[in-house]
């Protein structure tokens, strides 16, 4: 079936869109003076995004020559990457108010999603590198943008690793595509079914690393709790809910659909990688004085728990392959990244009213867990969202977190795993600890100054992501049911 | 409105916490009122109850996240709605005694009620996963009890509770998913439905005895913490200590209970089905908490944590009966879990009256008070004779049931309980009343006076509901008979075909 103009607008209406409005943005940056109005134009664009990629067909094959395709687990990741995008412009309208170049904020981070949103959309391989160059090269300058020294030192660290990984990454596409002769994914899985060699693992290891750098596996880990730390909080947020799951998005289709099909034993290796990540960040998270810097290693220690998926597919494919498994494997993990998208998300804006308040009482700093003594009374609304979303962190119900910690303990008891579920499960506990010391500070200390404006913008975008956490825990049933037809997806 | 009787019951008491916490004034109204409403609907309850039965009644059941068969399901039994009026009870008589607390008092009462929310999901809950929910949102609201209103080292205590706690409740969330995912219906459907995983937990086609004694072990860890049974015990005196007096009143009456409930609603049904080994290691485990903890309750200097101790020990009771297996031992057991849940609300307000009124809780630094607060004594002399067993009280026919139901079949346990503990725990009491209560008064205590009168008032109504069942313990004793029957006769059948 020959898919006509018409078919391409709806299956791409959201990309389409918000290009579009890319391209308008930058032309009114030019002649308008008050630039404010650019930030609520992103945010309808992506509101409107976020209604055209539910409501995108998902039946109807690939488009643009087989590169591209509109399924399930595309629109699962545009879901994420929309909201994550939707919620931080909304804080950005009050961070960058009046700020002269505002506009290129909006600009960058909309190109950044729709970067994203092609990865997730992406069946070839060279198709998923441009869109994962696109929304890299738009956060290396978003993690600069205030252009203060930290951001720089931060911004350049993340372009080098990045730049390095994508090098990697675009090596290992390059020798499966001189191995197999294609470009498009499921190809690629099948001839390299075919002729497995020593020359497919190397391809495979470069692969491996690439993604894992995005994903901040450890020991690709290095970079991100800098780089978190030294961008503006509201980037930090995108970089932590959003662009990192771009990583995993590509991970599970390059991993799952060319690599899965291999039938070796490496999901051992993958397991020692996972029990080390989430082990690694969760103890070092454990001494950090700064919040931001706790939650970016907070960050690495969920990128274990999400890559269990791995795991849990490795562990079903090397014994018996049961599909049922595999997909609930998978389904488990996509429900825990979008837990994780609204929490941090969420968590990484009430840092950034807090550094805001910091900073405005002149104070060096701004992330320091101090400041956050007696936030209960000084910004309530602040620190009863903050509250929730480390409650949703920690895996505490009836939140999104606790919905996809849950599921994935569940994945792996039933794929056997039982050894990695108890070290999940401990793990947790000890990330209980660093969770519950901020919540100490908010609640159980005398404040530190006096009550404060609680910022709407930041108010408005928390509150978004409040209502999501407990939508999502509390009602995960639709969740549920899309994230186990995008891992279906997968495995077909 | 019985046919929603239970969710109206957990739904009430949580839109009251939202208006409490948003509205500071009017908190504790908010909060009297979102616990009168439940305390109303339980006790219709009760009296609607249909006692002759052991079948599940106020049943509610729908859908909520088929596709990994989650149920809301809901309904009580014998078992639960004992606990439930428990609840709502202490629930109500704790916002009374609080009455006058003005520290960040909309929190405070949110907070009073949030627990009630979940305690009473615990107690109702007949789907694991609403089950784990439930007993996952009671540590919130604890934690900030301590937290928020507790002593001196109240962060070490909070986090402490939270972490010990949750830890055993993440273990017993792994073998609830170790049931969930060797089962299937014969639909070839996953449910987390609790009766019919634990019915299946007896076809041993889909268990091996391996795993499902592992399987066991998980959840009996997650209920002695929560009990707690020595040596999990640990967490209990420091979260108590820091407490405030509401938070050590509801950690003690309703808290514990939810290990005692699981070890009925959860353990026994699976119990004929795993190694024996495990009923000597829930007798043994359980003589250990109450000579144990009775010896560490004479040890005390502080009288509250005298009271924590005294929780151990008693709660050891509950677990000795249910491992004695005979009718009488069983249903004593569950009516010591009633019987001290009252009985513990009198002791920690006495000891939290005493610290606001005298400013302190050492026990060698009081003496005399009875001299100054003539209404009090009584209340808490009462309190203190109701712990240590004075017949014609409930802690009596509860603890006589324990121990005479459990002499069939362990003997030399009863000895070496009634031998170890009666007269140590008779011991520990009376020397703590005699020392604060009575004697001569002491130069700085001269100026004191009763407490408020609505901290008299609920200390009278847990005194009055203490003497009523301590004489008419069959009010509610038969309910709990019923539902003892169906998990000891198992035991009766296999010793009657000499397997045991």
């Amino acid at each position: 079936m020959t898919l006509g103009f018409g078919d391409y607008l709806s299956l791409m209406g959201a990309e389409s869109l918000l290009t579009g409005l890319v391209m308008l943005m930058i032309l009114l940056g030019l002649y308008l003076k008050n630039k404010n109005i650019q930030g609520y134009l992103a945010l309808a664009g992506l509101g409107i995004a976020l209604f055209l990629s539910i409501g995108a067909d998902m039946t109807k094959g690939p488009i643009f020559f087989g590169t591209i395709e509109v399924d399930a687990l595309s629109q699962f990741f545009k879901l994420i990457f929309i909201s994550v995008s939707l919620i931080v412009v909304l804080a950005g309208l009050t961070r960058y108010k009046d700020s002269p170049a505002q506009d290129e904020f909006y600009i960058l981070l909309l190109l950044a999603t729709i970067g994203m949103m092609v990865v997730a959309s992406s069946i070839d391989l060279l198709t998923l590198w441009i869109g994962f160059e696109l929304a890299s090269i738009s956060t290396y300058a978003m993690a600069a943008f205030d252009k203060e020294k930290r951001n720089l030192e931060a911004a350049m660290k993340y372009f080098i690793f990045g730049s390095v990984s994508s090098a990697m990454m675009l090596f290992g596409f390059s020798i499966l595509y001189g191995l197999t002769g294609s470009t498009r994914i499921a190809e690629v899985a099948a001839s390299s079914m075919e002729m497995m060699g020593p020359a497919t693992l190397v391809a495979l290891l470069f692969v491996v690393a690439g993604f894992g750098f995005k994903m901040a596996l450890v020991p690709f880990h290095m970079w991100a709790p800098d780089t978190y730390e030294g961008s503006p909080t509201i980037v930090t947020a995108f970089l932590a809910a959003g662009s990192k799951k771009m990583g995993f998005v590509a991970a599970f289709k390059v991993i799952f659909i060319a690599l899965v099909a291999l039938r070796l034993e490496w999901f051992m290796a993958f397991a020692v990688l996972v029990a080390i990540t989430m082990t690694l960040g969760n103890v070092v998270a454990i001494w950090q004085k700064s919040v931001k810097r706790m939650l970016a290693y907070s960050s690495v220690a969920y990128a274990g728990y999400i890559a269990i998926a791995f795991v849990v597919v490795g562990a079903v494919n090397n014994g018996g392959f049961d599909l049922g498994v595999a997909q609930n494997g998978i389904a488990a993990s996509l429900m825990l990244i979008l837990g994780h998208a609204f929490s941090k998300t969420g968590a990484f804006i009430a840092v950034a009213v807090v550094g805001y308040m910091a900073l405005r009482e002149g104070r060096n700093n701004p992330d320091d867990i101090e400041h956050y003594a007696g936030l209960g009374r000084r910004a309530p609304i602040t620190a009863f969202c903050m509250l929730v979303f480390l409650f949703s962190l920690s895996g505490i119900p009836p939140t999104a977190g606790f919905v996809g910690k849950f599921l994935v303990w569940g994945s792996a008891m039933d794929s056997g795993l039982v050894w990695l579920a108890v070290l999940f499960a401990l793990n947790s506990a000890l990330s209980l600890y660093y969770y519950l010391r901020v919540i100490m500070y908010m609640y159980m200390k005398e404040p530190a100054g006096a009550k404060i404006a609680e910022p709407r913008g930041y108010v408005l975008a928390m509150v978004v992501a409040l209502v999501a956490v407990f939508y999502i825990g509390i009602f995960p049933q639709a969740f549920v049911d899309f994230a186990s037809s995008a891992a279906a997806v997968l495995l077909h | 409105m019985m046919d929603n009787a239970i969710s109206l019951m957990i739904a009430i008491p949580l839109i009251a916490a939202i208006f409490a916490f948003m509205n500071g004034k009017f908190a504790k109204y908010a909060a009297l009122i979102g616990s009168l409403i439940p305390l109303a609907i339980s006790l219709q309850m009760f009296r609607e109850f249909d006692r002759t039965t052991n079948v599940m009644q106020f049943v509610e059941s729908y859908d909520w996240v088929p596709a990994i068969g989650v149920k809301y399901t809901v309904g009580v039994d014998g078992i639960g709605l004992p606990l439930i009026l428990l609840s709502t009870i202490v629930t109500v008589l704790v916002v009374l005694y609080s009455w006058g607390e003005k520290k960040r008092s909309n929190q405070f009462f949110a907070l009073l009620l949030l627990n009630e929310v979940g305690v009473l999901g615990v107690f109702a809950a007949l789907d694991f996963f609403l089950f784990y929910i439930f007993w996952e949102v009671v540590l919130i609201p604890m934690f900030f009890l301590v937290g928020i209103w507790g002593g001196p080292r109240k962060d070490y205590a909070a986090i402490k509770f939270f972490i010990y706690t949750h830890v055993a409740s993440l273990i017993m969330l792994l073998s609830i998913f170790a049931l969930y995912f060797s089962y299937r219906t014969p639909e070839g459907l996953r449910t987390f439905d609790m009766m019919t995983l634990l019915a299946a937990t007896g076809d041993s086609t889909i268990f091996s005895p391996m795993a499902l004694n592992l399987i066991f072990f998980g959840l009996l860890f997650g209920f002695l913490v929560k009990m707690p049974a020595v040596p999990f015990h640990t967490w209990l005196p420091d979260a108590h200590v820091e407490a405030p007096t509401a938070g050590s009143v509801l950690l003690a009456a309703l808290l514990l209970k939810m290990g005692g409930y699981g070890l009925f609603r959860i353990i026994m049904p699976m119990l004929p089905n795993v190694s024996p080994n495990y009923i000597t290691l829930m007798a043994v485990v359980g003589v250990v908490s109450i000579v144990y903890g009775a010896f560490l309750a004479l040890s005390q200097k502080d009288l509250k944590k005298m009271v924590a101790y005294s929780s151990v020990s008693h709660m050891g009771f509950v677990l000795l009966g249910a491992g004695a297996l005979s009718v009488l031992s069983v249903q004593g057991a569950m009516f010591q879990q009633f019987s001290h849940g009252l009985i513990t609300c009198v002791l920690f307000m006495s000891a939290g009256t005493i610290q606001h009124t005298a400013g302190t809780r050492i026990i060698s630094e009081l003496g005399g008070l009875a001299d100054r607060m003539p209404q009090f004594a009584v209340l808490m002399m009462a309190g203190f004779m109701a712990s240590l067993g004075l017949p014609g009280m409930s802690g009596f026919v509860a603890e006589v049931s324990v121990l005479a139901g459990s002499y069939e079949n362990l003997p030399i346990y009863v000895l070496i309980t009634v031998f170890g503990s009666i007269a140590v725990t008779a011991g520990y009491h009376l020397w703590a009343m005699q020392k604060v209560m009575f004697g001569p008064i002491l130069k700085k205590y001269l100026d004191l006076k009763d407490p408020h009168s609505y901290e008299i008032l609920s200390m009278s109504i847990l005194v009055l509901l203490i003497i009523y069942f301590g004489v008419q313990p069959a009010t509610i004793t038969d309910i709990m008979g019923v539902a003892a029957e169906p998990l000891v006769q198992p035991f009766i059948t296999l010793a009657q075909t000499g397997v045991i």
